[in-house]
């Protein structure tokens, strides 16, 4: 043993280049047991784990891509469905439409704002059609909830619709439940209210105001409000009604104009 | 002990054969990291040192293709005794002749590679992948010698920002 550790001690460089030797003849030699063995080895210890890091890398960035198609598609589906829904809600209307009578002897002219003329509350629309189509001054305009307002100029093309909600349009009301009759107003102030109503009125907040058909303007019948609060004081003369209009102003968008009549 | 930096060092080059050899290839130019880094040993290192770090990293860099691994150990053991000669025989003092040296190792390794793979196509090789392997990996060994000689150090670079 210690001559061997001598001898090896001594010929320490061609030991080394010895066994180099028998370990590149190995390696040449025998392709299908050593080569293998010794590649599998490597690549076990040195490889895999950077082999694992790269599989990672390359999934991420595949998620990454996946996740940005994804969202494209979602904005995508998104936009349609908003569309869909539209169109669903435009459809429900229509159905609406279809089952809504006009009062006797009048037809209905369906009609898009244009322009909503809006102070605090939206007081005037500009309406896509005009005396072209047949539309006149104080024609009644509505749309599926009640009445809206009135014709109030005209062009051959356009016309301007004066809200319920301008303080300056006024409409003769009826209590549906007491059949007694008042006079609808609006004030930025009140909000709409039924003026000119007796104190010993049996009026309830729930009773539904139509249009009495008073003035010849507006026909019998449209509804427009529902009574809100009713108060009245002590030695009043009239009672103080607040109503909520059954139309919501601030989200009118097809209108139809009340034509005929007894004219 | 000693050998822990060697076994960083096949682990290092294992990382850029998977990894950062694809990653960093421009325009069929890659980096050549087994010969620098077995040129760099060979060059400061003893002879024993060089043989075995040099029959490592061949094992490792002919492990994707097992064929050509009796051919790598050739191709870079042989060249690394040869760099080992003639850094103990002649005086390298600047870096012009370690890279002259390191770009003969890299030249030698990556023509024969070509010639292995396809003797056919061996010109074309050479102009489509051999030079352009040979110049990138001279800049990256020109790099890192300036390193080892301390003409670039972090204190500089940092100076620099």
């Amino acid at each position: 043993m210690t001559w061997f550790s001598t001898v090896f001690q001594k010929n320490r460089r061609f030991a080394s280049f010895g066994l180099a030797a028998v370990f590149f003849m190995l390696i040449a030699f025998s392709p299908n047991v050593i080569r293998p063995l010794v590649g599998n080895v490597c690549s076990s210890i040195f490889f895999y784990p950077f082999a694992e890091l790269k599989n990672y890398i390359l999934d991420l960035q595949h998620v990454s891509r996946e996740n940005r198609s994804l969202q494209k598609q979602l904005t995508e589906t998104s936009l349609q469905l908003d569309f869909l829904s539209e169109a669903k809600r435009e459809n429900q209307r229509l159905r609406e439409v279809i089952g809504f009578d006009p009062p006797e002897n009048f037809r209905l002219v369906p009609v898009k704002i244009v322009t909503l003329r809006q102070e605090k509350y939206p007081i005037a629309a500009v309406i896509n059609k005009g005396s072209l189509d047949s539309l006149t001054i104080n024609q009644p305009v509505i749309n599926r909830f009640g009445l809206v307002g009135k014709i109030r100029e005209i062009m051959p093309d356009f016309a301007t619709v004066t809200l319920l909600t301008d303080p300056s349009n006024a409409v003769s009301g009826r209590v549906t439940e007491t059949r007694e009759i008042g006079i609808v107003r609006f004030s930025a102030e009140k909000g709409m209210y039924l003026d000119n109503l007796p104190a010993d009125s049996d009026i309830e907040p729930g009773n539904l105001v139509i249009s009495s058909g008073l003035g010849g303007v507006y026909p019998a019948g449209l509804a427009v409000a529902i009574v809100d609060s009713v108060t009245a004081q002590r030695g009043d003369i009239l009672k103080t009604v607040t109503l909520k209009p059954t139309v919501n102003f601030f989200e009118i968008d097809e209108l139809y104009v009340l034509i005929g009549g007894n004219k | 002990m000693r050998i822990i930096p060697y076994i960083l060092y096949l682990f290092l080059l294992a990382f850029h054969l998977t990894i950062f050899k694809q990653i960093t290839s421009a325009y069929g130019g890659l980096i050549d990291l087994s010969v620098i880094m077995i040129a760099l040993v060979a060059l400061y290192r003893s002879e024993t040192t060089t043989l075995w770090f040099a029959v490592c990293a061949a094992v490792i860099a002919g492990s994707p293709r097992l064929d050509m691994m009796p051919w790598e150990l050739l191709m870079l053991v042989i060249p690394a005794l040869v760099v080992n000669q003639i850094s103990v025989r002649i005086n390298l003092e600047s870096i012009t002749s370690r890279l002259i040296i390191v770009g003969g190792f890299l030249l030698v390794h990556q023509a024969f590679s070509a010639l292995i793979i396809s003797a056919r196509d061996f010109f074309y090789l050479m102009y489509s992948s051999v030079l352009p392997t040979l110049i990138y990996s001279m800049i990256v060994a020109w790099i890192i010698f300036l390193f080892i000689d301390g003409r670039i150090t972090w204190k500089k670079i940092k100076a620099l920002f």
